[in-house]
């Protein structure tokens, strides 16, 4: 093979990545979920939260309190430092702001979810279990190191974390209605995937255009690439009309709604139900369903357009529009924050998989050891990644054969210690903290890797 | 009057920020505007989180969201 085909197979895998990405996995479970994350970021009151977290709060409180922050209130990186050093300076002190800072990127309800549906959800799941375990832990083992110096902090000021605040009922009704919209779109249980009607779109080209898609992005089991459908190419269409429409209607919704912020939000909920019929591209006459486009209503769809038009009720209806806006410019400011880099980021990590022969990780992590998940963790240090990408390259390595328990140990430690978020600690908390933090993520990341390791294939 | 708007430059803090300055001049209120984007500056003060706004170096509670426009307008009001 010369350099110029190999380039070609090098982009063919980026490109088929993406598609296969777009078309499958952003769609039902990345979308809904930036509207929950923007949700999370703009209607709790952090007040409520932190309330628990003050000088005088209890270990029992402020320690699972700090967990539960990190995964509320730490959707954005740009909360978690100013919060982790008013927790560390003014409010219960080293112990939680660590475990704070340890949990909160790591089960965000973004990281969470498309761990989940790209990933599995045994990892997604091991990853808030063990997360908020081991955060806990670790910040009652640093409390408990430097119990001395913590005695000494100045007692000023922690007047902030004295405020009270609730969460109204309807926000939490809210949040149900948005959670239910996720679960709905990516869980695969019988009753939502199955089909209560089909019927068959007509037509010889989608069976020819199906044909030429497998050969432009050529699907490859081994290599888990997935191939682009018919019908993925349309949602792909979708998303893109989304992108321009979100552009034009979101980008300053905090200055008022206009005709093309309804245009997007229509667009969303509309891709939503569309993504939630089975299409299936059948080809030759011989089949049952003849040539054309087989389309199937499934019991997602219904609980789709059902739990959607809910959605729309209770914004229009329960939220004023000062929330609304607020909601829609913070879940559209994460959406610009993350998707060009991940979509980057899936790109690279599609071809990595044609360059990195599998040999070499099935040798350094195809099997589930000290050393291996060790290196998982190191990896994770090293390596930076933005916000989310940490799950395209964790999917490459493990289509190249990397075993599930390193790949938990890589993905509990990578977003909690790349060299960048080691620096601004080391500015909060002192290099002698630092270093001991480090050192115990490193190793609670390297033993969840390998209890988890014991327990699945 | 001088208005301080607190955080690191997050996205939050420009709209705050933004916000602020419109209120002012709507009402014509003569009013320096600082960012803090500094740390320890920032916890110097007594906030949870980010953004936050301090007038005339009497903290203003909302920190970590971003204010309505009446309510700015409340304070620029009272200070």
């Amino acid at each position: 093979m010369n350099a110029l085909e190999y380039l070609a197979v090098l982009l063919q895998t980026g490109m088929g990545s993406l598609a296969a990405y777009l078309a499958a996995h952003v769609l039902l479970c990345l979308l809904p979920a930036f509207f929950i994350a923007g949700a999370l970021s703009v209607l709790i009151p952090k007040e409520a939260v932190t309330k628990y977290l003050g000088r005088d709060a209890p270990k029992w409180i402020s320690y699972p309190a700090s967990a539960f922050g990190g995964f509320v209130l730490a959707v954005c990186s740009c909360t978690i430092m100013p919060l982790f050093a008013s927790i560390y300076k003014k409010g219960a002190g080293l112990g939680p702001a660590l475990t704070f800072l340890f949990v909160g990127p790591a089960i965000n309800i973004l990281a969470i979810t498309f761990t989940g549906v790209q990933i599995g959800m045994d990892i997604a799941l091991a990853r808030i279990v063990l997360s908020a375990l081991f955060g806990i832990g670790i910040g009652l083992l640093m409390a408990w190191f430097f119990r001395r110096e913590d005695k000494t902090r100045a007692p000023d000021g922690g007047g902030a974390f004295a405020q009270d605040a609730q969460v109204p009922a309807r926000t939490w009704a809210f949040f149900a209605l948005l959670l239910a919209v996720l679960i709905a779109g990516t869980l695969q249980v019988g009753l939502l995937t199955n089909s209560y009607a089909t019927f068959t779109l007509p037509g010889a080209w989608a069976g020819e255009f199906q044909a030429w898609l497998d050969s432009v992005v050529p699907p490859n089991p081994s290599l888990g690439i997935e191939g682009v459908s018919v019908y993925g190419v349309f949602l792909i269409g979708l998303l893109m009309l989304i992108g321009i429409a979100a552009w034009l209607g979101l980008n300053k919704v905090d200055e008022g709604i206009n005709g093309w912020t309804y245009a997007a939000l229509g667009l969303i909920s509309l891709t939503l139900v569309v993504a939630s019929f089975k299409v299936v591209a059948s080809d030759g006459p011989s089949t049952s369903s003849g040539q054309g486009l087989s389309v199937g209503v499934t019991g997602k769809l219904i609980t789709e357009v059902a739990l959607i038009a809910a959605v729309w009720w209770m914004a229009i209806r329960r939220f004023d529009v000062y929330e609304v806006q607020d909601w829609l410019w913070e879940t559209w400011r994460f959406v610009k924050q993350i998707i060009p880099l991940l979509l980057v980021g899936v790109f690279v990590a599609g071809m990595a998989r044609t360059i990195i022969p599998a040999t070499w990780i099935e040798t350094l992590a195809g099997r589930n050891t000290v050393w291996a998940n060790l290196v998982g963790v190191l990896f994770g240090v090293f390596m930076y990644f933005p916000t989310l990408v940490e799950v395209p390259v964790a999917q490459t390595f493990l289509s190249l054969g990397m075993h599930r328990g390193p790949l938990l140990a890589y993905l509990l430690a990578d977003p909690a210690l790349s060299l960048q978020s080691i620096l601004i600690t080391n500015s909060v908390i002192g290099r002698k903290k630092t270093a001991v933090y480090v050192a115990l993520v490193t190793i609670f990341s390297t033993l969840s890797g390998l209890i988890f390791g014991l327990f699945v294939k | 009057m001088e208005i301080k708007i607190l955080g690191g430059g997050c996205a939050k803090c420009e709209r705050l920020e933004k916000l602020a300055r419109e209120v002012a001049a709507e009402m014509g209120v003569e009013a320096t505007f600082t960012k803090v984007k500094d740390l320890d500056a920032i916890m110097a003060y007594d906030v949870v989180s980010t953004p936050a706004l301090v007038i005339d170096e009497e903290e203003v509670k909302p920190s970590g969201r971003v204010p309505r426009r009446e309510e700015i307008v409340e304070w620029l009001r009272t200070a």
